[in-house]
């Protein structure tokens, strides 16, 4: 994959700061996210410390003594990094990134590196390089692309993971996230977009009464039904944004007539500990975890959203009984299941437009959700295209990895992160650009919009529910 | 001189040799026994199996993974790769080494197609040193041994090669010689020091990273506890 890089004019608006040089100064910080007010002083030990903490109660030890056993820098992920290749800076390069961490590892926590360091004089980690860090591992979109490509089999996807674990310990962390995730563990409403239970019923009392009056039928979001086969967690700003997501997947359900419900004692998929902290991560998928079990759902239903899916499908497991936790799925497998047992209808009228798909990094990257959505876009979308590199191998929308949501960096995620996927849509030519991921559809239409790019982002149910026909 | 040579052909090579087979066994083992303290601890027990193993063949032999990235680089490397691992195995005058001190041998590479493999290794392993120096990125990342460890591994390859096809005499022939078993003998003890660990680690880099991303339960509550941060708000 060969992308032209940006232009120096380019370069300027992407890295340009909002935020004001004296607050960089006061939290020695040059990075262009936003933090929350915390304790510079005396940054490397407290870094260490957090460090050396989570290294004791994770698996992540043997993993970094592996690869920096391993790491050859033969440089092969050069060619994936969607990043890198926009810059053209080799600061960039993925395997460079993971040596920011691997180095501390190497330096504080392995004998070689406590004699070396002693015999040398050296210091060990700066303030410096945590800066350099703090900028480096928010920069990476968390994709994973050039794991797929990496011959020494690292995985930088979960070096950026477990560095922005360690930084947020010590107080830095995109405060986009964090004020997310705080008022979904602490607020009064228990969401990331802070949406009350009142607001919600009245959001899908609305959408239900849209859907009469669209297709004719009376389709339902049960609420709070027990023993349902499936409980229903979207993306919550999904209820702000993709009313036609959501009645798309209602009205699958509506012909399958399988039981479903959602639960107004918790109602959000998103799960931001994936991009920052393990510790978040694991109180959030046991909120999902705890209203499953309160209202005796089977199993779990993940809206369209990728880190979403991944968070629940891999940690719930992980944090919530292993082998006794509840399954879980994600609604494009249970859409795709639907329509091979002949459940579901789609009029292939509908939609005459071409239509290309977006693989969500989170879904496509593992092999897990890769041909299911085509097999449904061929069955009644008449003009499909596909975008190359595709699938395990596709390009991150360059909002990943949380990045997205952090609104003060999207001149850098619609410039850089989200260039070569620019250049992939206006190749593709589509009309609709589906993506069934919340967190690609927002990065995805601030892209065609700031690259002035022809062409609707939609999620996958969206179409559904356009060509969708009952008896 | 002739001592010395008996010397570093004799003893040191046995001594290098068993350095560096004892320094693998043990990244071999503290590997392994990494993975399995991962997987006894992990909360998720459930593992792709198949997948892991797929994506193992693939890399032991990564020819279908040619075309994904740096094709001309990676062409080279595993060419690169494969002489340098089959020619000190297969040479005839090593395997008769061999067979004269443990009585063991196997078969053998004619001495023109050794000679050419050779060849291939040295230009070879000149245009890796090359690429590392002239490729922006790769130069970038790289650190020291990365430029090293070619320039080391050419010397067994070169001096080998002149002992076996150029009259020398027989002082200059000794010298060659020698050069060419203490360089060898370095690479076996630097092994398992540095990158070339990967001689042995390979083959589980796959299962590493797959059972990375398997967390162990119940971290939260630990974590804040060790960095006296339970109760803490978010």
């Amino acid at each position: 994959m060969k992308i032209s890089k940006i232009t120096n004019e380019e370069k300027a608006r992407a890295f340009a700061t909002m935020k004001k040089p004296e607050v960089m100064e006061k939290q020695k910080l040059p990075v262009r996210y936003h933090v929350e007010d915390y304790d510079p002083t005396d940054r490397p030990r407290r870094f260490l410390e957090a460090f050396a903490a989570i290294l004791k109660h994770s698996n992540y030890r043997f993993a970094l003594d592996h690869y920096i056993r391993i790491s050859a820098k033969c440089s092969r992920c050069a060619t994936q990094c969607q990043v890198l290749l926009a810059t053209g800076d080799s600061h960039d390069v993925p395997c460079y990134r993971s040596e920011l961490l691997l180095s501390v590892y190497r330096r504080h926590f392995t004998m070689a590196g406590l004699i070396r360091g002693r015999l040398t004089n050296d210091a060990g980690l700066t303030d410096e390089k945590i800066s350099e860090m703090a900028e480096s591992f928010y920069n990476c979109t968390a994709c994973r692309r050039c794991v797929n490509e990496c011959p020494a089999g690292i995985d930088h996807g979960l070096i950026t993971h477990l560095a922005r674990y360690i930084l947020s310990e010590i107080g830095i962390a995109p405060r986009a996230l964090v004020v997310s995730v705080r008022e979904q563990l602490e607020g009064k409403t228990g969401n990331t977009s802070a949406i009350p239970v009142p607001a919600l019923i009245d959001t899908l009392d609305f959408l239900e009464e849209d859907m009469k009056q669209e297709k004719g039928v009376d389709i339902k979001f049960p609420r709070d039904v027990v023993d349902c086969d499936y409980i229903f967690f979207p993306a919550v700003s999904d209820y702000l944004m993709e009313a036609e997501s959501l009645m798309g997947i209602a009205a699958v359900f509506a012909a399958t007539n399988d039981s479903w419900t959602i639960g107004t004692g918790y109602y959000d998929g998103i799960n931001y500990g994936l991009f920052y902290s393990d510790r978040m991560l694991e109180r959030i998928v046991k909120k999902v975890d705890r209203e499953t079990r309160r209202l005796r759902a089977k199993n779990i239903l993940i809206g369209e959203c990728g880190h979403a899916s991944r968070s629940a499908k891999y940690f719930i497991p992980t944090y919530c009984g292993g082998e006794n936790a509840p399954p879980v799925l994600n609604i494009i497998e249970y859409t795709y299941r639907a329509l091979q047992d002949g459940r579901i209808r789609l009029n292939p009228d509908v939609i005459v437009d071409r239509v290309a798909y977006h693989d969500p990094c989170n879904i496509a990257r593992q092999s897990w959700i890769i041909e299911q959505p085509r097999e449904i876009l061929k069955s009644f979308c008449k003009n499909y295209v596909e975008m190359t590199p595709n699938r395990e191998n596709n390009i991150c929308c360059g909002g990943g990895g949380g990045t997205v949501s952090i609104d003060e960096i999207r001149p850098y995620r619609t410039l850089v992160g989200g260039k070569a996927k620019a250049e992939q849509i206006k190749a593709a030519g589509c009309r609709y650009l589906v993506a069934p991921c919340a967190n690609c559809k927002k990065q995805l239409r601030e892209l065609v919009e700031d690259q002035g790019i022809d062409c609707e982002v939609v999620g996958l149910h969206d179409l559904i529910y356009k060509a969708i026909v009952f008896d | 001189m002739e001592s010395l040579l008996d010397f570093a052909g004799g003893p040191l090579f046995r001594l290098t040799f068993a350095l560096m087979v004892l320094g693998l066994l043990r990244i071999f083992v503290l590997d392994l026994w990494g993975m399995f303290e991962a997987y006894r601890k992990a909360g998720d027990k459930k593992f792709p199996w198949s997948q892991t193993i797929r994506r193992t063949i693939v890399w032991l032999l990564p020819v279908k993974k040619i075309p994904n990235s740096r094709p001309f680089y990676s062409i080279i490397s595993i060419l690169f790769h494969l002489g340098m691992i089959i020619v000190p195995i297969f040479l005839y005058a090593h395997v008769h080494l061999w067979k004269n001190s443990l009585g063991v041998g196997w078969i053998t590479l004619p001495q023109k197609t050794a000679d050419t493999l050779t060849l291939m290794v040295m230009a070879l392993g000149l245009a890796l040193l090359l690429g590392r120096f002239f490729d922006k990125n790769a130069a970038f990342i790289s650190r020291k041994q990365d430029f090293l460890w070619p320039v080391l591994i050419l010397i067994p390859f070169i001096t080998g090669y002149v002992c076996s096809n150029v009259a020398l005499p027989p002082k200059t022939y000794r010298y060659f010689m020698l050069a060419h078993v203490l360089s060898a003998e370095s690479i076996f003890v630097l092994i398992p020091f540095t990158k070339i660990a990967h001689m042995v680690l390979l083959p589980f880099s796959q299962f590493v990273s797959q059972l990375a991303w398997r967390f162990p339960p119940e971290t939260d509550e630990a974590v804040c506890s060790t960095l006296g941060k339970k109760g803490a708000p978010v």
